[in-house]
């Protein structure tokens, strides 16, 4: 039971991190090496509500503007003349995530910051003290999961992205405006990505390095699952089941690098990785 | 011997004595490698602030046999590399006449050939794994002998455990405290029942922790990295509801006091926590106040022993009559200084007897020192020197 607990919950923890590379990786077309960094913004606005005395889950709505805002504002300055040139993007958005850690050690010192727990304790099901938190984090990323899905499939955002992922020249031709949908689609991956941040905080420790350990595992569940929301969720439960299981009944220094060793096999065996499933 | 060769031998007398008439007046210069950037720059502005007290009171009571204190802060970047550099430019170009700091057991292990090498002694001031040997290096901070025995025996006695589980990060310093936890417990008729590690930068505890709640143990040791990896792991054990008795060997006043609630009960053994109740503490804390104000660093158990192996390399010059390599390494082993944290010498095959205080994290976050554990032996930590 608690082993199944341990899958679900580090499933859905994963595909928080990941949906807003995932959301910009599908429309952009280029891999936002920046998420770490707005992981660890998103986290810093959980340690502002906590300075500034508000209930820390107001740090959820903050932490997905700003994020947003930033991103906007990211969009519009460096990644919008780089869509032709998607291997300069990576440099671009990995040097602008070394320049948001620097930023926030100038402005937070290199510390490691104290925030408030969210939801501490333990629920019991089904004979298992489980941390009560996980367990929400596991309703959080399925509310995310569903939203996200809607958006996508019934709002003409959702559409116009959609149309720009098949065929951006055509979606344009037929006056879908693209710029504004790659920045909307942008704000709202980046927001997606601060919004992790925050429910990373009762789980790791918040300091300007904290989102580099979890920008790689999510860049390999993306590129596994290729752009495809429903491939990500899949991903998540098959590299987080493996992740667990490994680290449970072998090793779990074996089970740290499960993700990118078996994102490695499943690309190499099969190169569109979870999306033709 | 040849003409040239003999040449030679004269010009370095000549030299070496023109040296020594000079160094009367010239000032003695303490290079301090110390990681200002990279993993210990949290704690390393503590440790040049406590070198910079010592190196004022000295010098404002006269200096050392007449000659002043200098101070030579180098970066080593908190490793190996940047620690070769760092030692090659203060012991071939600044030609400091001791080297006292405290750093990553990488950067003291890259550092000690040009050590040897340069001929100068050298003050190693951290805390660490034990058995590094050389006959340069004298260590006045712990070793593990004398940093798990306190909280084993305090599990042992007070909460009557005997099964014990030991979780860490996975390096030198992680391994090798834990491993000597292990054989600790098993030599007090204990038992280990579960040892896990994760890399460094690992962040998800989850597996390792659902072990620790399915195999019940008494007790709980960690030994992590310092900061994040500590940070977390504290915070995943709390967020499932791990009570146990539960010591933290990486565990520091400052850190715990960032961690809030998560921390509160937590077990810690330390040579110096705040708390210590002796005149020299309060004066010494009260002289860091004065000198720093509100940019003081908090005093912890890396920068004191700085501040201690400063008096101590004054005490070995003063005995020894001069900065001469050979006389200070002779005098080191039999001089004693009273410090923060009491009566450091380091006789013991260049380590340092220390009273061990236990310490259990309040609400607040302030260390309440809990047992008191005098003079433990380091034991035999280099019994070739």
């Amino acid at each position: 039971m608690l082993l199944i607990l341990d899958i679900l919950t580090t499933a859905a923890i994963l595909f928080v991190v990941a949906i807003g590379l995932l959301a910009i990786f599908g429309v952009l077309k280029i891999i936002n090496f920046a998420h770490g960094a707005w992981l660890t913004i998103g986290a810093y606005c959980a340690v502002v509500t906590a300075k500034l005395g508000l209930n820390p889950w107001a740090a959820l709505p903050l932490a997905f503007l700003v994020g947003a805002a930033l991103g906007g504002l990211a969009e519009r300055f460096i990644i919008r003349p780089l869509y032709r040139r998607p291997l300069d993007a990576i440099l671009a958005t990995w040097g602008l995530g070394i320049v948001v850690g620097q930023l926030i050690t100038l402005g937070f010192g290199r510390d490691v910051q104290l925030t408030p727990n969210l939801l501490p304790g333990t629920v019991a099901v089904l004979g298992v003290d489980y941390s009560a938190y996980r367990l929400v984090a596991l309703g959080i990323a399925l509310v995310i999961g569903a939203l996200f899905a809607l958006t996508i499939e019934r709002t003409r955002l959702g559409l116009s992205a959609r149309a720009v992922i098949m065929n951006a020249t055509l979606a344009r031709s037929l006056g879908i405006d693209t710029t504004r949908v790659r920045l909307v689609v942008f704000m709202i991956g980046a927001g997606l990505a601060a919004l992790a941040g925050v429910l990373l905080t009762p789980l790791t420790s918040v300091d300007p390095n904290m989102g580099v350990s979890w920008l790689i595992g999510a860049f390999m569940l993306v590129m596994v699952a290729d752009a495809s929301f429903l491939a990500l969720a899949a991903a998540c439960l098959v590299f987080g089941a493996a992740q667990v299981l490994i680290s449970t009944f072998v090793s779990p220094i074996l089970g740290s690098i499960a993700v990118a060793v078996l994102a490695a096999l499943v690309l190499r065996v099969s190169p569109k990785g979870f999306s033709r499933a | 011997m040849s003409k040239s060769h003999l040449i030679g031998t004269v010009a370095a007398l000549a030299l070496a004595a023109s040296a020594a008439q000079a160094a009367d007046s010239k000032p003695i210069v303490i290079g301090v490698p110390v990681g200002l950037s990279g993993a210990n720059s949290v704690v390393a502005p503590s440790v040049v602030q406590s070198a910079e007290l010592a190196v004022e009171e000295i010098n404002a009571a006269g200096g050392v046999l007449g000659r002043k204190l200098v101070l030579e802060v180098a970066d080593d970047a908190s490793g190996a590399a940047g620690a070769q550099k760092a030692f090659d430019g203060l012991i071939y170009q600044k030609k400091v006449d001791v080297l006292i700091s405290m750093e990553t057991s990488a950067a003291r292990n890259a550092g000690l050939p040009a050590v040897t090498k340069g001929r100068v002694p050298y003050i190693y001031t951290s805390f660490y794994e034990g058995r590094s040997c050389n006959k340069n290096l004298f260590v006045d901070a712990w070793v593990p002998e004398q940093q798990v025995p306190p909280v084993v025996d305090a599990f042992a006695k007070e909460k009557g455990a005997k099964t014990y589980f030991l979780i860490g990060s996975d390096y030198a310093f992680g391994r090798g405290m834990l491993g000597f936890a292990r054989s600790y417990i098993e030599k007090t008729g204990g038992k280990v029942i579960g040892e896990e590690y994760l890399p460094m930068d690992g962040s998800d505890w989850t597996a390792i922790i659902s072990k620790l709640k399915d195999s019940k143990p008494d007790a709980l040791i960690t030994s992590t990295a310092g900061g994040a990896p500590n940070v977390t792991l504290t915070k995943q054990l709390r967020g499932a509801g791990v009570s146990l008795p539960f010591a933290n060997l990486a565990l520091d006043e400052g850190t715990a006091k960032s961690m809030g609630a998560d921390a509160k009960d937590v077990y810690l053994s330390a040579s110096y926590v705040t708390g210590i109740d002796s005149p020299q503490n309060k004066t010494f804390l009260a002289a860091m106040e004065k000198k720093f104000g509100s940019g003081m660093r908090t005093p912890n158990d890396l920068s004191v022993p700085e501040y201690e192996a400063i008096y101590l390399y004054k005490a070995a010059v003063e005995k020894a009559g001069g900065t001469e390599t050979a006389k200070v390494l002779e005098a080191l082993p039999s001089v004693s200084v009273t410090g923060p944290r009491g009566t450091i010498s380091m006789s013991k095959q260049h380590h340092a007897p220390l009273t061990m205080y236990l310490g259990q994290i309040q609400g607040d976050g302030a260390v309440k020192v809990v047992g008191t554990f005098k003079n433990v032996d380091p034991g035999a930590q280099c019994p070739k020197l």
